[in-house]
């Protein structure tokens, strides 16, 4: 069942094309990493994926609907690249917050926000405001509040970035456990080990088309390739025109 | 409870916590003490009846510093939010934009009306240690019609944030608050006297801009006056919601179109 749909889509801001015809589906229960250069399209794609902007053509679906729509957003769980939260605000409230955004009880946030700030090694920090909080303590309260209203479907910009090795190894179990429950992630990365680690296949973009697509095990070939080598090859590559595979 | 109501509940109490946490309301506190005392304290020159014009001078200032507030606290939630990017789980959310602004203008007007709650509570504390009168029908009709301006300036700001940097907004809205505060009861009567252009840009401000002076009590509550009808109170906060709500509308269409 296919869970993220893109069909044809452009987008262009000014005289730039940020995205052009871009296609590509992301099944039920697959981990995907959306992989690519600086600048080749991936946020644009993010935020598209979210209804925060529209494409100038083609279609954007999840779960067969158009994302602008606030009821299909109930099924997302979003991650954004940069995490700044209010600085004023404590963990439980942010997480309130943004429980009573997804219109959830007060009784169901509780609980999970729980579990979650448990799950994500932030217990003890409850009483501190954010604006107390390193840059790797924020990115876990960003994973706690993508996860909070239990999602369908997980779309995560730059996840890993500034998480230290234990934070990626709770991180890493945590997407796979999601994972085995069903759940469809999306994430866009520069970390190209953690990509292969954990995804079932990989998307690489440049200058907003797909460049190449295919599984992890496909990445890996004969044994003597590996994703960083498989994404020089394309991202380097000055005579690539059009989608590899 | 419906979904809507739940989302704009928690935007409404992030503003709250926000303000009790950045320590606003102390400022607030101090500002209100400083601008009311001399009304309870001071009898310039020994002359009775000067007090009068403490009290009229400490009113204005209340004036000015509540537009201050509302138009400092509305006009800076929305670049904030771009600025910072908090926007974006905002936006990710199963909750409209409509929501979102409505959840950000009813947390900017509780905050705004709070420091006015403050504001009114040193006036009524002074003014009843100085003349012994703690209530008044002039003073809560003063008090709600005041609250009513707090609502169309904080439309004002949270619309403007939209369009403009804050300090642009915050330069425009003042002017206008202040000029049609002073000015806005003469406009029909400038534009008489005037050419054709001129006429229609005096007409124009007369129909478009908020019509601050219906909000103004002061004169009422200085002089001892006696309260308008409660009628005119109604015709006149039923204005600042269909004004506020028109700001709103605008703002709604501005929110949907713009480019995260």
């Amino acid at each position: 069942m296919t869970v993220i749909r893109l069909e044809n889509v452009t987008k262009t801001f000014g005289a730039v094309r940020a995205v052009e015809k871009l296609s590509f589906e992301v099944k039920k229960g697959e981990i995907t990493g959306f992989l690519g250069a600086n600048g080749a399209g991936k946020t644009t794609t993010i935020k598209m994926l979210l209804g925060f902007i529209r494409p100038d053509a083609g279609k954007v679906l999840i779960n067969g609907k158009d994302p602008v729509l606030p009821l299909t957003r109930k099924s997302i769980g979003f991650m954004p690249e940069m995490a700044y939260y209010y600085p004023y605000l404590k963990v439980y409230e942010l997480l309130d917050l943004y429980g009573g955004l997804c219109g959830m009880t007060k009784k169901t946030i509780g609980a999970r926000a729980k579990m979650l700030v448990a799950k994500v090694g932030l217990s003890g920090t409850e009483n501190r405001q954010l604006k107390t909080f390193s840059k790797g303590m924020l990115q876990r309260i960003g994973i706690a509040q993508a996860f909070l209203h239990d999602p369908d479907v997980y779309i995560l910009d730059e996840p890993f970035t500034g998480l230290d090795p234990l934070a990626r190894i709770q991180f890493r179990d945590l997407l796979q456990e999601e994972k085995r429950s069903g759940k469809t992630i999306l994430f866009s990365s520069h970390e190209l080990s953690e990509a292969e680690l954990i995804c079932d296949n990989v998307i690489i973009l440049k200058e907003g088309k797909v460049a190449w697509r295919g599984t992890t095990a496909q990445v890996a070939g004969d044994g003597s390739q590996n994703l960083e080598r498989v994404f020089l090859n394309i991202i380097g590559n000055d005579s690539w025109e059009g989608v590899a595979i | 409870m419906s979904i809507a109501i739940l989302q704009i509940s928690a935007l409404i109490k992030v503003s709250l916590l926000e303000l009790y946490r950045r320590k606003d309301l102390i400022v607030v506190l101090i500002l209100g003490a400083i601008l009311l005392l001399p009304i309870a304290f001071v009898t310039p020159f020994g002359i009775s009846g000067s007090g009068t014009y403490f009290n009229e001078i400490a009113l204005i200032m209340v004036w000015i510093f509540s537009i201050f507030i509302a138009l400092g606290v509305s006009s800076r939630i929305f670049p904030n939010e771009f600025e910072k990017r908090t926007i974006y789980p905002l936006l990710a959310k199963p909750a409209g934009r409509g929501v979102i602004l409505t959840g950000r203008y009813l947390g900017a007007l509780t905050a705004a009306i709070s420091a006015l709650c403050i504001f009114y509570a040193a006036y009524i504390l002074l003014c009843g240690i100085k003349q012994g009168v703690w209530f008044s029908e002039v003073l809560l009709q003063a008090f709600i019609l005041h609250a009513g301006l707090i609502a169309v300036m904080v439309a004002i700001g949270m619309t403007g944030s939209l369009l403009m940097t804050p300090s642009a907004n915050i330069t425009l809205s003042l002017l206008v608050a202040f000029g049609m505060l002073f000015f806005g009861n003469r406009l029909p009567e400038l534009a008489q006297g005037q050419g054709a252009i001129a006429k229609i840009a005096l007409y124009s401000a007369n129909a478009l801009a908020p019509h601050i002076e219906f909000f103004d009590m002061r004169q009422r509550l200085v002089h001892d006056w006696p309260a308008v009808s409660w009628l005119v109170c109604v015709v006149v906060m039923l204005y600042a919601a269909v004004y506020s709500w028109v700001c709103l509308l605008i703002a709604d269409l501005l929110l949907r179109r713009k480019r995260f």
